[in-house]
């Protein structure tokens, strides 16, 4: 029971029982008083009906002898009572309102009474009310000497009805001013009780944890303790978050900025590298570019160092708007003279565009600082890579490019491509397999372990997939999903695998937690949306509700709204939402706290890579928002222990097995 | 429409308002028999119908001698109890009653004629009969005038005498008690009961 009900409740019986007691009193005075003048009327009239008869009295005397002298013949019972009795008594009898009259003598006595019972009033309120008026004696006398006695008794009838009004009115007055005091006391209750509400809100807002600050002060006095006391904690807490996550933020900055140009520094690019090779898009693999500055000593002779320093921060500048268009894509300067520029999902023509338009700003940019272009000269190597290459390929032969760059004579940009050399299934090939797994449901599924090694609880199980041609040869995910994408069959690809996985596997999944991932190219199709509510309708009565979907963290990232609307989606169904790949890259952690998933997963490596404090940071921000970190691609049993360190317990592939 | 449903309420307030109306009849004689019913077709064709454009003298012989024909019997014997004021239905359909049934349905057929009630009064005598006894009684008087100054001015329905006579020329009536007025003015209780009853049309 809510305090407003209980204050309702106990504030109206209390409104209640003032009300009967008041109406009690009032009905009890008002019989008082009509008893009291009814008897007043009651001895006013004795009064005159006594002088009345007495008036008579030798009248009736006579008429007493003349009965005794003539006695009845006719009358079944003679009538000893003169008939100026009877009249006197029978007119104030009738002409008045009496309950009973009485006169009597030694020898005679005449009564009048009327017994009927009272009407126009319920018998229930006779009962309940029960006036009893006493009987008023009084001698007749005449001349000294007494005749007889007059006993008059008054009628309540009157009385009753009066009663009855009066009542019946107090009733419809109890009920009025109930009625109008209820809702006055409800009115009231609500404007005082309100800060309540609103603390209650402050409070339910922590837990979801966005932070209200309430700024209207209460009335009431306690309250107002109260919503200070609320206003203060909830600024406490959002300060603990916001330095955390400002923490975090200084902490990358210091560790992947390179400082003068502001661009990320080599230690950044090689962690990134391994999942920007693998990141998937419409154009398998992409290019990675090497620019070299020589005569960078020149530069610094002829600007000195401070205005070199400029000269570099706007090369930088250059770097940056010219790969603005490619969000993936990644510009570290990784020593003195030598950046580096990850262009993941770019083909090799849009590259040589971004390689051509640097080289002119470049020179533009000599031309402003009047350095002459023999003096300095920027060269690019480029090499258009594959996602099944190691990090090391890579930079061997970007390398071999700029070699190639430095020493070609007409331009400084040199691009290196072998993928075309490589033996692999054409795009037509390519369809066909994919387009025959889809309809015959030709997947295998891989059913990896997440694990918590210290409390050796399984926490899910992540499902990957590959796919077998009419052979029998199996296609690992890595080297289907490029050209999936590429051929836009992501999506009945993925929406075929979800249907098997929900209707094949459904006995085994009941009672394990498994995660899918829905890969970025899947989840960029708007149609999907509608796809995968359907579907999930479909699946509703199976009540899968161990099912976590992951999703990319720079997709969560860039596109929050989009997994917002994924994640109401999968909230209504009872599943969850996890973050893979997670690599930090966000300034804020407001899109974690909007899609609050259930997980991030970050590679092992990169979780390594870390200091102490910074994973403490994160841990903050992830503690506060109930999310796990799970370390994924942990392969040495070294590292294991590194991550323990770390407070990291969670991890996912083999290795957690083994532990 | 409206007019229509107007004039049918006034109509069905005006018939209701009469003192014999045809439900009155029917049910007298399913209770007490034809000759009930006959008496009460005679009160509205031989009195209320005849008489009503006649002088208040007139109206008086008329009705008082249409009454004094019911036979007198105590309200012990017609009713169970020693005093009872019996509706003017009663007294007509059972065609018995005492003095008072007499007074009062003298009164209320007046009434009903067009004399002015605020003349009529409900009179305590005291009576004395043939055998030199006497009797506590109830006669209906009329005022000739609103303030009496003598005996002449005042006439008398009484159930022992068939004429209407100037209170002067009834040496029987020994002594006046009380003049009660009847249903105008402010009410007794035994009027109230009374007025309840003749609304109801107690039969």
């Amino acid at each position: 029971m809510t305090l407003f009900k209980q204050m309702a409740l106990a504030v109206s019986l209390l409104i209640l029982m003032i009300l009967a007691a008041v109406m009690v009193q009032n009905y009890q005075t008002a019989k008082k008083d009509m008893l009291q003048s009814l008897y007043q009327m009651t001895v006013n009239n004795i009064s005159s009906l006594s002088s009345e008869l007495a008036n008579n009295a030798n009248k009736a005397v006579i008429m007493k002898s003349i009965l005794n002298a003539a006695p009845q013949d006719k009358s079944a019972t003679p009538d000893k009572v003169p008939a100026v009795v009877k009249s006197i008594i029978d007119a104030a009898f009738d002409s008045g309102y009496y309950k009973m009259i009485e006169f009597k003598t030694d020898t005679y006595s005449y009564k009048q009474e009327d017994n009927d019972p009272i009407e126009g009033v319920p018998a229930w309120f006779v009962k309940l009310s029960n006036l009893h008026i006493e009987p008023i004696s009084t001698e007749v006398t005449h001349d000294w000497m007494s005749i007889g006695k007059l006993t008059v008794v008054g009628d309540v009838t009157l009385t009753y009805k009066a009663l009855y009004k009066i009542f019946i009115n107090l009733l419809y007055l109890f009920a009025f001013v109930s009625i109008i005091s209820l809702i006055v006391l409800a009115v009231m209750l609500h404007f005082i009780l309100k800060p309540l509400k609103r603390v209650k809100h402050q409070a339910e807002a922590i837990i979801n944890n966005e932070f209200i600050i309430e700024e209207e002060e209460p009335y009431t006095t306690e309250f107002k303790e109260v919503s200070n006391a609320m206003n203060s904690m909830v600024r406490r807490v959002r300060e603990i978050f916001k330095q955390a996550t400002e923490a975090l933020k200084r902490n990358k900055e210091l560790q992947y900025n390179d400082p003068v140009t502001k661009l990320f520094n080599r230690r950044y690019l090689m962690l990134k590298l391994p999942e920007l090779i693998e990141l998937e898009g419409k154009v398998e693999g992409g290019v990675i570019m090497l620019l070299a500055l020589d005569g960078a000593e020149h530069i610094n002779q002829i600007l000195g160092r401070q205005k070199a320093d400029a000269f570099f921060y706007e090369f930088a500048q250059i770097l940056k708007n010219a790969t603005l268009i490619n969000e993936e894509s990644i510009s570290a300067r990784v020593n003195g003279t030598e950046f580096i520029i990850m262009l993941p999902n770019t083909d090799k023509e849009n590259a040589r565009h971004i390689a051509e338009h640097i080289q002119e700003r470049f020179v533009e940019l000599l031309e402003k600082n009047n350095i002459p272009q023999t003096q300095a000269s920027l060269s690019i190597g480029l090499y258009r890579y594959k996602n099944t290459m190691t990090p090391a390929e890579l930079l061997t032969r970007v390398d071999t490019a700029l070699l190639h760059a430095k020493n070609a004579e007409q331009s400084n940009i040199y691009l290196y491509d072998d993928s075309d050399n490589e033996e692999s299934l054409t795009k037509t090939q390519w369809r066909s397999l994919l387009e025959q797994s889809i309809q015959k449901h030709s997947f295998e599924f891989h059913f990896i372990p997440v694990k918590n090694i210290r409390t050796k609880e399984l926490m899910h199980k992540f499902v990957s997939f590959d796919i077998i041609d009419q052979d029998g040869k199996r296609y690992s995910y890595n080297s289907f999903i490029a050209p999936a994408i590429t051929l836009g069959v992501v999506s009945p690809l993925y929406l075929s695998v979800m249907e098997v996985l929900f209707n094949k596997y459904h006995a085994k999944l009941q009672h394990i937690n498994y995660s899918i991932r829905l890969p970025k190219a899947f989840l960029e199709e708007e149609n999907n949306f509608e796809r995968v509510a359907t579907l999930l309708e479909k699946q509703k009565k199976k009540v899968l509700k161990n099912l976590c979907f992951e999703i990319a963290d720079s997709f969560a990232l860039h596109k929050t709204a989009t997994v917002l609307g994924y994640v109401d989606l999968f909230r209504k169904y009872g599943y969850a939402l996890g973050i893979h790949s997670y690599t930090g890259s966000a300034n804020d952690f407001s899109y974690l706290k909007d899609i609050n998933p259930k997980y991030i997963k970050a590679d092992a490596q990169f979780l390594l890579d870390q200091s102490q404090d910074a994973i403490a940071s994160l841990q903050v921000v992830t503690n506060s928002l109930d999310i796990d970190i799970i370390a994924t691609g942990v392969e040495e049993q070294n590292d294991v222990e590194k991550l323990q360190k770390y407070n990291i317990f969670i991890f996912q592939g083999s290795i957690a097995d083994s532990i | 429409m409206k007019l229509l449903l107007s004039i049918f309420i006034l109509l069905s307030v005006l018939l209701n308002a009469r003192l014999i109306s045809q439900d009155i009849e029917i049910k007298a004689e399913k209770k007490y028999g034809k000759s009930a019913k006959k008496r009460f077709i005679s009160i509205q064709k031989d009195l209320i119908d005849k008489y009503k454009d006649a002088n208040d003298t007139v109206k008086l012989e008329a009705v008082n001698s249409w009454v004094n024909r019911v036979k007198y019997d105590s309200d012990m014997h017609v009713y169970g109890v020693s005093d009872y004021w019996a509706t003017l239905y009663q007294f007509v359909g059972k065609d018995r009653g005492d003095c008072e049934d007499y007074t009062i349905t003298k009164y209320y057929i007046l009434k009903a004629l067009g004399v002015d009630p605020h003349k009529m009064k409900f009179t305590y005598v005291v009576y004395r009969d043939k055998h030199g006894r006497l009797l506590a009684h109830m006669v209906l008087a009329y005022l000739k005038t609103p303030h009496p100054k003598s005996k002449n001015d005042i006439l008398i329905l009484g159930n022992n005498n068939p004429r209407v006579l100037p209170a002067s020329q009834r040496p029987d009536l020994i002594k006046m008690i009380k003049m009660i007025n009847g249903d105008t003015g402010p009410k007794s209780k035994k009027w109230k009961k009374l007025e309840i009853d003749m609304q109801r049309k107690k039969l």
